[in-house]
């Protein structure tokens, strides 16, 4: 992964609560135009860093490198900020607010106005523009929240938990909204639970856990280097060949085919000949790619136990 | 510097652009008329006059009697009284009551009755028998040996608890008798009338200069500007509260935090609000100052003696400083609060104290009114939560030296930094610590970290 085009370097950056550990030696970058999933159990230690990204924090040791400068408040300015743990003025009316929003990150009130319009067109919501909170959806008010990002045209996106209580149907929308960014090369980097969501949207990984780094790079990488070494099989007989243990790990049983995993530096061609040589019939031989969410699974529980 | 004037228009516009900041700002100088006038107006309703009887054996007193109970000599004795009440603030309570009441009453309707030839077991056994029939209302026994000294006056009323007409019958009674002494010692009333009159005694205030000042009307001046500055406090030191708590319950915080500093998220907020206070209050002594104007010129009340309090320029300006200077203190201290706590409900807990201090600073400004030199109004007008309520009244009361302005003010902006300090630390903190209240310990951690 080149350096040089990295929109965030965080460098050895560890964060104490007292006693408490909550980041501890947590290096990666965050390459230009790159949509970035930033995964972990709950409790891992995602939200703390991303508040040191913004600036909301500071790390205890480490160092935070944005758009190539150490992070500073004036940096601000160019991160639109989702949190995971967000919300509206209740009584206000909502272009008021997204006004506000804009005001706070430093842009105009006419060009504050312009891209509420185009915004608040672009998600179906003009006529609540001068309608108050508490008049909105939980949905609705997701997507105020999610303009309220965006308002600045920032240059990094940071979105933690984008899709939390949306609706199936908002979910595909916001992530046509996410494609966008993406083709606009746009930096994002966005936090999420849902695995097939992070597989669909994300060029490179980091999965973190008990405050530190487990696996990252990009996704194709990531997969893989889990990928090599299961085998989807339907056939009839081999068994003896899938019993050997110099070969397969395991193999599990599924409704009308096997799932095979094979041991450490065994090429799947190796097995294939063998299974042909003791005269199996294969009606089916595939390697496939681990998803995300085997990955994940695997890996956090490995850390777990 | 801009996202501090954004944050700053954002908490004024807020308050002001609202129905309720305009009813606020009209509501409160109508329900302060209102406790003015209510009371004139209830008592303006008289009630049901006394119907009585008096019988009079020895027939030296009736007439003397039945004149001082004219109503014409009750609406003076009244009239007298409540001039009484309004310049003696120190009278008690229950003796103010009686005063007031004292207008209320509705005088007496005399019943004539024959007593000739009839014994007094006679006579009152037939006033009793009108009593309990409800033609009279009450009855005035007086004894033929009325100079006798154990002789007894008897006086049955059905309506026992009006202690006002009892009150005035007693009066009226004790008069006539003290008129026939008199008379019979061959002295002339009306001179020792003459000689027993009240001096006029005119008390007015003066200050170093030798200017003279009307303490009556100094008092409710006072009173009105302690209150106006109490009430302000109060309310704008829970709207920042409340504003701090929303953002924190709504987890607007974290968004705000990742777009400004918290200081600046702090100060603007503070100044914001601030300036919807001085907003309310400037409309609010603008139309005080109006209405003293606009009396001053009115012919009737130079006649009635009143001196209307003299606000000068300085006044207002020192006024003004002094309520930017307790609400930057009490202010600060309310967003502390609003940032450890999680509901509104639970930061009302939490107001009391602060509160509690404002009200005891409020009562000193009775000390301070009436004693403005006192060692005591020195010490309460320049230290820190005080200050701002006791200053302005003790500077109309009197004016103090310059210096001992001065150091108010410098005593108060330190207080008012360290307050600020502590606040945006706490606040930094704990805007983003959602769930659970925080403890003393913890708070004291941020404000280290």
């Amino acid at each position: 992964m080149s350096n040089e085009d990295a929109t965030l370097r965080v460098r050895n950056v560890t964060k104490w609560f007292g006693d408490f550990v909550a980041v501890e030696d947590l290096s990666f970058d965050v390459r230009a135009g790159r949509v970035f999933g930033f995964l972990g159990p709950n409790g891992a230690g995602k939200t703390t860093t991303i508040r040191m990204i913004v600036g909301i924090t500071a790390p205890d040791k480490g160092r935070i490198e944005l758009f190539g400068e150490q992070m500073s408040p004036r940096l601000q300015d160019r991160i639109g900020y989702l949190p995971e743990e967000r919300g509206l003025y209740k009584k206000m009316k909502i272009v008021d607010q997204l006004r506000y929003f804009a005001a706070l990150k430093d842009v105009s009130r006419t060009e504050a106005d312009k891209r509420i319009d185009f915004w608040l067109g672009r998600m179906n919501l003009s006529e609540w523009k001068n309608k108050k909170t508490t008049d909105l959806s939980k949905g609705m008010q997701q997507k105020i929240q999610f303009i309220s990002t965006v308002l600045h045209d920032p240059d990094l996106l940071i979105l933690d938990e984008p899709f939390s209580g949306l609706d199936p149907v908002n979910v595909e929308f916001m992530i046509d909204v996410l494609s966008e960014f993406r083709k606009a090369e746009k930096t994002v980097i966005f936090s999420t639970h849902l695995m097939e969501t992070a597989e669909r949207l994300c060029h490179d990984i980091l999965l973190i856990d008990k405050a530190t780094k487990v696996i990252g790079g990009s996704l194709r990488e990531v997969k893989a280097s889990y990928g090599r070494n299961l085998i989807a099989l339907r056939a009839t007989g081999g068994d003896g060949v899938l019993a050997n243990a110099a070969l397969v790990k395991r193999a599990v049983e599924h409704a009308d085919e096997k799932e095979v995993e094979l041991a450490d530096g065994v090429d799947p061609q190796l097995l294939l000949q063998r299974l042909v040589a003791s005269g199996a019939e294969i009606a089916k031989f595939e390697t496939v790619e681990p998803s995300l969410n085997d990955i994940f699974i695997q890996q956090v529980g490995k850390v777990g136990s | 510097m801009r996202k501090f004037r954004a944050v700053v228009k954002h908490e004024y516009k807020k308050i002001v652009y609202k129905w309720t900041f305009l009813l606020g700002t009209l509501l409160f100088p109508v329900i302060g008329a209102g406790f003015a006038v209510v009371p004139a107006i209830i008592f303006s309703l008289k009630g049901e006059p006394t119907r009585m009887v008096v019988v009079d054996q020895s027939h030296k007193i009736a007439a003397r009697l039945l004149e001082n109970l004219t109503q014409e000599r009750l609406d003076a004795a009244a009239k007298k009284a409540a001039e009484r009440s309004r310049t003696d603030v120190a009278a008690p309570q229950d003796e103010k009551m009686k005063n007031a009441a004292r207008q209320l009453a509705a005088g007496f309707v005399f019943i004539d009755f024959k007593s000739e030839g009839k014994t007094t077991e006679h006579v009152r056994q037939e006033l009793n028998a009108m009593a309990s029939g409800n033609e009279i209302d009450a009855y005035l026994l007086i004894p033929e040996n009325i100079e006798s000294p154990d002789s007894k006056v008897e006086f049955r009323s059905r309506k026992g608890g009006d202690f006002v007409a009892n009150e005035s019958v007693r009066e009226a009674v004790n008069s006539a008798v003290r008129s026939q002494r008199l008379a019979d010692a061959d002295i002339s009333e009306s001179l020792v009338e003459n000689l027993s009159r009240d001096v006029d005694f005119d008390a007015k205030s003066i200050n170093d200069k030798g200017e003279e000042k009307d303490s009556d009307v100094l008092f409710i001046a006072s009173l009105v500007i302690g209150m106006m500055i109490y009430i302000t406090l109060t309310i704008y030191g829970q709207v920042i509260m409340g504003a701090v708590v929303e953002e924190k319950e709504t987890r607007i915080a974290e968004i705000l935090f990742s777009s400004a500093q918290p200081f600046a998220l702090m100060a603007g907020k503070l100044v914001g609000v601030g300036l919807a206070g001085l907003t309310q209050l400037g409309i609010w002594v603008a139309s005080l100052v109006a209405v003293i104007g606009f009396l001053s010129t009115q012919a009737d009340v130079a006649e009635a003696g009143i001196s209307l309090p003299h606000i000068t320029a300085l006044m207002i300006i020192y006024f003004f400083v002094f309520f930017i200077v307790g609400y930057f203190l009490y202010a600060s201290i309310f967003a502390l609060i609003g940032s450890m706590v999680t509901t509104v409900q639970e930061g009302g807990q939490f107001a009391f104290p602060p509160i509690m201090i404002m009200l005891i600073g409020f009562y000193f400004s009775f000390a301070v009114i009436r004693d403005p030199n006192s060692s005591l109004s020195f010490w309460v007008s320049i230290a820190p939560l005080f200050a701002p309520l006791t200053m302005p009244v003790r500077i109309l009361a009197e004016t103090p030296p310059f210096w001992q302005i001065g150091l108010a003010i410098f005593l108060n902006c330190l207080a008012i930094a360290t307050l600020i300090w502590l606040a945006s630390r706490v606040y930094r903190v704990g805007m983003l610590m959602y769930g659970k209240r925080a403890t003393i310990p913890e708070v004291l951690k941020w404000i280290r970290m």
